[in-house]
C-alpha cells in the first residue's frame, strides 16, 4: 500500500517539475516549484528523515517563495 | 532559427549522455556491499557520548560542529553580500491596503510564532528541529511584519543595524562556546570531552552546552534571513 | 520504492537542460533550485533501508536509519537557500543596468 502511494507521488514529482519549467508565465513556475517542494516534503517523511523534512519545509516552501515573488515584481516592466 | 534549435538538439543529447552516467553510477553504489562503521559508532555510542537523544543534532552540534561554524559563515556572507549589491531603489512596490480584518488576524498569529520557534530551538537535542529551523521561523515572522503593516513599520523598529548586532552577538556567542571547551581541558568546541557534566538524556537541561550552541545558531539564521529579506525589499 | 533512483536522475537532467537552453534568467534559477531539490531527495534515500525507524532515539531499537548523509542534508538544504538569494540580488542589478531579463540581449550589449 505505501508503495503504491509511494509510486503516485514519485509521477506527481515529476509531472509538477515538467511544468513549471516549461509554462510561459512566471508566477504560475514559482507557485508550481512552492508546490514540487510540498510533495518532496511528503516525500523525506516516508523515507524517515524527519528533520530533512521540517528544514526543507519551512525553506523551500515558505521563504524561497517569497524571495521569487519580491524579485519578479522589481524586474517586471510595468504596462 | 537553425542556430537556436541546434543548441537544443545538442544540450539534450549531452543531458541524457549525463543521464546514462547516472544511472550506471547509482545501479553499482546501490549494489555495493559496505559497512557502516561510522554510523555504527554514532547509532551506539551516541546518547551516552553526547546527552542528545536527536542524533543528528548530536552530529551537528557535537561530533562534526566545526562544519556549523562553516554554514554559519556562509548564511553571513550571504546576508552582507545582498546588503551591499543591493541599492536603494526608487521602485514602485504595489502598495495594497488591506482590510482591518487581515490586520487584527495577523496581530493575533505573531506570538504564535514566537513559540513555536523557541519550542523547536530549547528542544532541538530531545526531538527534530534544531537550531536551523526555529531561526528560519523568526525570519519568516519579519517577513509576514513587512507584507502585511508595510516596510516602513519595520525599519522603525527594527533596522538593518540592529538586526545585525543580534546576529554579531550569535556568532561570538558560538565562538565563545568553543573556546570555553579549550580552556576546560579538552579540543576546540568539545562538550564532553573538557568533562561539562552532561546530566540524564530525555531532559531539558541535558547535553551539556548543546542548548546554548543551538540558542546562538537559531539568532544567527533567523536574523541573517531577515537581512536579506529586507535588502530585497528597500525603496527610496 | 525501486523507481526512486532513475526519478532522482531524470529531475537531475530535466534541470540541468533548463539551465543550457532557457532564456530568461529567472526561469534558469527556478532550475538550479529544481536541481538542488532533487540533491537532497537523493541525500535522503542514501540513508534508508528497508523496516528502518528515524534517528531519534526514545524507545529501544532494532534498525535505525543513517544518520550521516541527513546530517549533511541539513547543512545542504541552508546553503542552497543562501546562495539562491545571492543569484536572484543579482538579477536585480542586473535589471537595473540592461533593463532586459534576457541573456542573449546582455551577451551582445558591450561596454
Amino acid at each position: 500500500m505505501i508503495d503504491l502511494i509511494f509510486g503516485i507521488i514519485l509521477v506527481m514529482l515529476v509531472v509538477t517539475a515538467a511544468l513549471a519549467l516549461f509554462s510561459k508565465k512566471l508566477l504560475n513556475s514559482v507557485v508550481i516549484l512552492s508546490l514540487f517542494s510540498t510533495l518532496l516534503v511528503i516525500l523525506l517523511i516516508i523515507l524517515q528523515a524527519p528533520d530533512l523534512a521540517l528544514a526543507e519545509a519551512v525553506i523551500a516552501a515558505g521563504i524561497m517563495t517569497s524571495f521569487f515573488i519580491i524579485t519578479i515584481n522589481k524586474t517586471e516592466e510595468i504596462e | 532559427m537553425n542556430n537556436i534549435s541546434f543548441n537544443k538538439l545538442f544540450s539534450a543529447g549531452l543531458v541524457s549522455l549525463l543521464g546514462i552516467f547516472l544511472l550506471i553510477t547509482f545501479y553499482d553504489i546501490s549494489n555495493l556491499e559496505v559497512t557502516l562503521s561510522l554510523s555504527e559508532h554514532y547509532i551506539n555510542y551516541g546518547v551516552e557520548e553526547t546527552g542528545a537523544i536527536n542524533l543528528i543534532t548530536a552530529i551537528l552540534f557535537d561530533y562534526r560542529a566545526f562544519d556549523t561554524i562553516g554554514e554559519a559563515t556562509v548564511i553571513f556572507t550571504a546576508a552582507s553580500i545582498v546588503a551591499l549589491i543591493l541599492p536603494q531603489h526608487e521602485a514602485s512596490m504595489l502598495k495594497t491596503e488591506f482590510t482591518p480584518i487581515v490586520h487584527q488576524s495577523i496581530a493575533f498569529i505573531l506570538p504564535f510564532f514566537w513559540v513555536i520557534s523557541i519550542f523547536l530551538i530549547a528542544y532541538g537535542h530531545l526531538s527534530p528541529g534544531g537550531g536551523f529551523s526555529g531561526g528560519v521561523i523568526i525570519s519568516a515572522m519579519s517577513i509576514l511584519i513587512i507584507f502585511t503593516y508595510g516596510f516602513h513599520y519595520m525599519t522603525k523598529r527594527f533596522n538593518v543595524t540592529r538586526l545585525s548586532l543580534i546576529e554579531d552577538f550569535g556568532a561570538l556567542l558560538f565562538l565563545l562556546i568553543g573556546i570555553f571547551g579549550l580552556i576546560y581541558g579538552g579540543s576546540f568546541l568539545a562538550n564532553s570531552q573538557a568533562g561539562i557534566y552532561l546530566g540524564t538524556p530525555g531532559e531539558l537541561l541535558s547535553g551539556g552546552l548543546m542548548p546554548l550552541s543551538n540558542l546562538a545558531v537559531g539568532a544567527k539564521v533567523g536574523t541573517g534571513l531577515s537581512i536579506i529579506f529586507i535588502s530585497l525589499t528597500r525603496e527610496d | 520504492m525501486i523507481l526512486l533512483y532513475p526519478t532522482i536522475v531524470l529531475l537531475i537532467c530535466m534541470g540541468l537542460y533548463t539551465v543550457l537552453t532557457q532564456t530568461n534568467m529567472i526561469k534558469i534559477i527556478i532550475g538550479i533550485s529544481i536541481v538542488e531539490s532533487s540533491i537532497i531527495l537523493l541525500l535522503g534515500a542514501m540513508a534508508y533501508f528497508p523496516d528502518a525507524a528515524a534517528p531519534v532515539l526514545d524507545q529501544p531499537f532494532e534498525l535505525v536509519a543513517d544518520p550521516l548523509p541527513q546530517a549533511l542534508g541539513l547543512t545542504a538544504i541552508v546553503i542552497n537557500a543562501s546562495t539562491t538569494a545571492i543569484m536572484l540580488a543579482l538579477v536585480i542589478k542586473l535589471h537595473n543596468r540592461y533593463d532586459t531579463l534576457n541573456i542573449h540581449e546582455i551577451k551582445r550589449l558591450r561596454g
